[in-house]
C-alpha cells in the first residue's frame, strides 16, 4: 500500500514536467496544425542549454531552463519562418517528412557537437529527500514539480491575458477571423511555434535537474511526449496539463508491477490503443 | 505498364552484368548488392506509402520479423532460410493484419506515430524477449560455407543473382499493384476514401490487402538482409532510423508512388553513406545521417515529388 | 410492385443534433423521385444514410427487399445502390476514364472495365473527355462524369446529389433528357436532390419535401408546390425566387 503511494507521489511530482514538455507539442499542433515530430529534438536541445548554464554559468539546471527556453523560442521561430511555414499548406507527407528530417538533423547536430557522452549536473539537493508522512519525497522532483507548475500558471497567465496570447488562441481557433481582426498570422505561427518548442525545452532543463542528457535523450522522450498529447487532446493545452500527471502515474504505478525495460512498452501499447480508440483524447473534445 | 516491366529488366541485367564483371568479394559488388537491397526496401515501402498514401514509420518490425524469423529458425532447428523466407513473410503479414486492426482508420500523421511507435515496441520486445531472439547482444547467422541451399557465401558476388531475383519480385508486385484492379483501388481510396466506398471499393479489404503483400515483401527483404550480414541485433534490424525512416526517404528521395522513385532513390542514398562511411565516419558520428536529415529536409521543401519529377517535368514540357 | 427501396422510421444524430427524424417512404422501381427542401434539411445527410456513409441510430432501409442499414458502403454500392457527391468527388489524379475504370473494375477484369466505361462515358455524353484530367473538366462535365463513374456500379438505384447546379438552363435540359434515358433504356431507380425548381419539378414524377430532417410532404409536383406547408419552409429562403 505505501509501495502505491509513494509510486503514485513519484508520478504525480514527474508528471507535472512531463506536462510541460508535452504541452509545447499540444500548443503547436494547435495553432499551426503540424504534427511536430522534432518536438523532443527541441526538448533535448533545451537539456544542453541548461546544462551549459550549469557547467559555465553555475546555473541550477531549474533556473537555467529560463535560457534554454530562451534560446530554443528563437530557434524554433527561426525553424518555423525558414521551413515550416513553406509546408504549412502542404500535404500531410510533406508535413510529417519535414519534421521528421528536422528530427534526424537536430540529434545528429547534437551528436557531431557534443558527443555521445550522457551528462548529468550536481545540485546540493539532488540526494536530499523529505518525509512527509510514510512517503519519501525527493527534493528534486518536488522542486521539479514546483517549477512545472510555475511554469504552467505563467503559460496560463500568457495565453489568457496578454495580447499576444489572445492572438494565438485566436489564430488556433480561426486563423481568417484573426487576419480580420489586424492579427499578423504568419507572425504568430513563427511564435507559437518559438512558444511551443521554448516550452519543451524548458521542460527539458527542468528534466535535467534530476536525469541526464545525451544526443538521444529526445528519441526516449518522443513517445512519451505523443502519449501524454494524445491522451490529453492534441492541441489542447489543460489536457496536455493534465495527460502528463496521468502519464507519469501511469508509468510509476508500472515498475512495480513489470520490469524496467518493458515499461516502455507499456506505454507504446496505451499509445497506439489511445490513437485507435480514442483519437479526441480521453479529457473531452478536440479544440481543433 | 510495358516500359514498367522494361525498366526492371533492364536494370536487372545492368545488375547481373555487375555481379558478372565485377571482383566476387570486392567492395563494388558489394555496394550493388547494398543498392540491391535498399531499391527493394524502399520500393516495398513505396507500395503502401506511395500507392495507398498511408507514410508508415514501423516497416522495420517487417523488415525484423523476417530478419529474425528466417534466422531464428535456423539456428534452433537448422531450418534453411529458403523455408525460413516464406514463414517470415507470412508472419509479417499476419502482423500487419493484426496491427492494422488499431491503426486502419488513422489518417495522416497519426498513421505514422502509431506505426512508428508500432516499430519502437517491436524492437523493445526483440530486446528483452531473449529466449526468442537471442536478447540485445544480437545473433550471427551460422555460416558452413558456401551453400545455395543456406543462401550463403563468402563473397558478395554471388548474392547479386539472388538480390536481383528479390528486386525484380518486389519490383514486379509494385508494377502490378499500380497497374493492375488493385492499383486503381489503392489510388481511388487515397484520392477520396467516401467516393471510392461509394463506387463499391472495400476500403478497409483493399488497404488490409496492400498492407500485407507490402509487410510480406518487407520481411523476405529483411531475411536476405541477416544472409547477407551475418549478424543481426534488434537495434539494427528494427531500426527507426535505419530501417522505417530510411525505407521511406529512399523512396521520397526518387519519387513517392512511382517505380523508378525507390531505384533512383537507392542509386543515390547508398553510395553516399558508402562515401561518408569510408571517408568520415571515424572522425565525427553522426555525419551521414545529418546529411540525410538535410537531404529529407530539402527533397520536402524544394522538390516534394522527388528526383524522378526532374526527367518527367523537362519531357513534359518539351 | 414491391418497392426496390424502402425507409422506415429512419432517425440520424450528430451529437444532439437531431438531423433526420423518423423519415418514412418507399421507392418503386424506375420511379424518378425529386427530393427537395431548404439548406440543412436533410437532404444529403439522407443520402448518406441510404448508402451506408453514416448509420442510422433508429429504423430500417431495404434495398430490393432486404435490410442494408448498418452494411458498409461498398457493400450497398455492390447490391445495387450508389450515389454521387455534392460539389462532385472524382478522384483528383485520374482522368476521368480511369476514373470510371476504377468503379467498373470492382466487379471486372480489367479490359472489360475499360470497355464498360467507354460505354458509361458515352451514355452521359462524355466519351470525347475521356482521357481528360478532372482538373481540366468544367463543373456540368464534372457532375456528368460522376453520373458515368456510378454507372460503371450497375446500379439499381441511383441518387443524384445537385448534379445540375451551376448549369446554364440549356445544359439542364440535355441533362434532364440523359438522365430520363438512363431510366428509360435501363431501368434505373433515380432519387434526385436539386436546389432548382423547375428543373426538379419537370423531371420528378413525384416529390418528396424535407424540413428540419422531416419528412412534410410526399406527392406529384403539382400537389407538392401547392402543399401549404413546403410553401411555409420555402419562404423567405433564398430558394423560393427559384420556384
Amino acid at each position: 500500500m505505501i509501495a502505491v503511494l509513494q509510486a503514485l507521489a513519484d508520478g504525480l511530482m514527474i508528471g507535472g514536467v512531463y506536462g510541460v514538455i508535452a504541452v509545447g507539442l499540444s500548443l503547436v499542433f494547435g495553432v499551426l496544425g503540424i504534427v511536430n515530430f522534432a518536438q523532443a529534438e527541441f526538448m533535448m536541445l533545451g537539456m544542453y542549454v541548461a546544462w551549459f548554464a550549469w557547467r559555465y554559468l553555475g546555473l541550477d539546471p531549474l533556473v537555467g531552463a529560463a535560457l534554454s527556453f530562451v534560446a530554443v523560442f528563437c530557434l524554433g521561430a527561426l525553424v518555423q519562418r525558414l521551413l515550416i511555414q513553406r509546408i504549412m499548406k502542404a500535404p500531410p507527407v510533406a508535413q510529417i517528412f519535414l519534421t521528421v528530417g528536422l528530427l534526424i538533423v537536430l540529434e545528429n547536430s547534437a551528436l557531431l557537437l557534443f558527443g555521445p557522452e550522457f551528462r548529468t549536473v550536481k545540485t546540493a539537493y539532488q540526494t536530499r529527500a523529505l518525509m512527509i508522512g510514510p512517503i519519501f519525497v525527493s527534493v528534486s522532483y518536488l522542486s521539479a514539480f514546483v517549477a512545472a507548475v510555475i511554469v504552467s500558471g505563467g503559460l496560463w497567465l500568457v495565453l489568457t491575458r496578454t495580447w499576444i496570447g489572445r492572438a494565438i488562441r485566436a489564430t488556433a481557433q480561426n486563423p481568417m477571423a484573426a487576419t480580420l481582426f489586424g492579427v499578423d498570422t504568419r507572425w504568430i505561427y513563427a511564435v507559437a511555434f518559438g512558444l511551443g518548442t521554448g516550452l519543451s525545452a524548458l521542460g527539458g532543463g527542468i528534466v535535467l535537474s534530476y536525469s541526464s542528457v545525451s544526443p538521444t535523450s529526445g528519441s526516449q522522450y518522443v513517445v512519451l511526449m505523443f502519449t501524454v498529447v494524445v491522451l490529453g487532446g492534441l492541441g489542447s493545452v489543460m489536457g496536455a496539463l493534465v495527460g502528463g500527471v496521468i502519464v507519469g502515474m501511469i508509468q510509476s504505478l508500472s515498475t512495480l508491477v513489470m520490469p524496467i525495460q518493458l515499461q516502455n512498452l507499456a506505454l507504446f501499447t496505451i499509445f497506439i490503443a489511445l490513437l485507435a480508440f480514442r483519437p479526441q483524447g480521453l479529457l473531452g473534445s478536440p479544440s481543433r | 505498364m510495358m516500359r514498367s516491366l522494361l525498366i526492371i529488366a533492364a536494370v536487372a541485367c545492368v545488375a547481373l552484368l555487375l555481379g558478372a564483371v565485377l571482383q566476387p568479394r570486392g567492395y563494388a559488388v558489394r555496394v550493388v548488392c547494398l543498392i540491391l537491397l535498399a531499391a527493394s526496401l524502399g520500393q516495398c515501402w513505396n507500395i503502401v506509402g506511395g500507392l495507398a498514401n498511408q507514410v508508415s514509420l514501423g516497416h522495420a518490425a517487417f523488415f525484423g520479423i523476417g530478419a529474425y524469423t528466417s534466422t531464428m529458425l535456423q539456428i534452433k532447428f537448422g531450418l534453411s532460410p529458403w523455408a525460413g523466407l516464406p514463414i517470415g513473410m507470412l508472419f509479417a503479414a499476419l502482423v500487419s493484419v493484426l496491427l492494422s486492426i488499431p491503426t486502419m482508420r488513422l489518417k495522416g500523421p497519426y498513421f505514422s506515430l502509431a506505426t512508428l511507435a508500432f516499430g519502437e515496441a517491436c524492437r523493445i520486445v526483440a530486446t528483452a524477449a531473449t529466449g526468442l531472439t537471442g536478447g540485445p547482444q544480437g545473433v550471427s547467422v551460422p555460416f558452413a560455407g558456401n551453400s545455395w541451399l543456406l543462401l550463403q557465401f563468402r563473397g558478395a558476388g554471388a548474392y547479386v543473382p539472388v538480390f536481383v531475383g528479390l528486386f525484380v519480385v518486389v519490383c514486379v508486385a509494385f508494377t502490378l499493384l499500380a497497374n493492375g484492379r488493385l492499383g486503381y483501388m489503392l489510388r481511388a481510396i487515397r484520392e477520396n476514401e467516401d467516393a471510392a466506398e461509394v463506387t463499391g471499393i472495400n476500403t478497409l479489404g483493399v488497404r488490409l490487402a496492400g498492407g500485407a503483400i507490402s509487410a510480406a515483401l518487407t520481411a523476405a527483404t529483411g531475411t536476405m538482409f541477416a544472409q547477407f550480414t551475418f549478424f543481426i541485433d534488434p537495434d539494427i534490424v528494427f531500426s527507426a532510423t535505419s530501417i522505417s525512416i530510411r525505407a521511406a526517404l529512399i523512396a521520397i528521395l526518387g519519387g513517392v508512388g512511382t517505380l523508378a522513385g525507390p531505384i533512383v532513390g537507392a542509386l543515390v542514398i547508398v553510395p553516399l553513406e558508402e562515401l561518408l562511411s569510408a571517408y568520415l565516419s571515424n572522425k565525427a558520428a553522426g555525419i551521414a545521417p545529418l546529411i540525410f536529415g538535410l537531404i529529407l529536409i530539402g527533397i520536402v521543401v524544394w522538390r516534394p515529388s522527388g528526383l524522378v519529377s526532374l526527367v518527367t517535368q523537362r519531357r513534359g514540357r518539351t | 410492385m414491391t418497392p426496390i427501396v424502402e425507409v422506415a422510421g429512419v432517425t440520424v444524430r450528430f451529437g444532439g443534433l437531431v438531423a433526420l427524424s423518423d423519415v418514412s417512404f418507399a421507392v418503386r422501381p424506375g420511379e424518378i423521385i425529386g427530393l427537395i427542401g431548404p439548406n440543412g434539411a436533410g437532404k444529403t445527410t439522407l443520402f448518406s444514410a441510404l448508402v451506408g456513409l453514416n448509420r442510422p441510430d433508429a429504423g430500417a432501409i431495404a434495398l430490393d427487399g432486404q435490410r442494408i442499414d448498418g452494411l458498409r458502403p461498398h457493400r450497398i454500392a455492390r447490391l445495387g445502390m450508389t450515389k454521387t457527391f455534392q460539389n462532385t468527388a472524382l478522384f483528383p489524379a485520374m482522368t476521368l476514364l480511369d476514373n470510371v475504370v476504377t468503379a467498373a473494375a470492382v466487379r471486372l477484369p480489367l479490359g472489360a472495365a475499360r470497355a464498360l466505361a467507354r460505354d458509361c462515358l458515352e451514355k452521359v455524353g462524355l466519351g470525347a473527355a475521356a482521357d481528360t484530367d478532372i482538373d481540366d473538366l468544367t463543373f456540368p462535365q464534372k457532375a456528368l462524369g460522376e453520373v458515368a463513374r456510378s454507372l460503371a456500379t450497375a446500379p439499381k438505384v441511383l441518387l443524384l446529389d445537385e448534379v445540375m447546379a451551376a448549369l446554364t438552363p440549356n445544359e439542364m435540359d440535355a441533362v434532364v433528357a440523359t438522365l430520363r434515358e438512363l431510366r428509360d433504356r435501363e431501368g434505373i431507380t433515380l432519387v434526385i436532390v436539386e436546389h432548382h425548381m423547375r428543373a426538379i419539378m419537370r423531371i420528378s414524377e413525384r416529390i418528396l419535401a424535407l424540413n428540419f430532417g422531416q419528412l412534410i410532404a410526399s406527392g406529384t409536383p403539382a400537389e407538392v408546390s401547392r402543399d401549404p406547408q413546403v410553401v411555409t419552409a420555402y419562404l423567405g429562403q433564398p430558394d423560393a425566387s427559384h420556384a
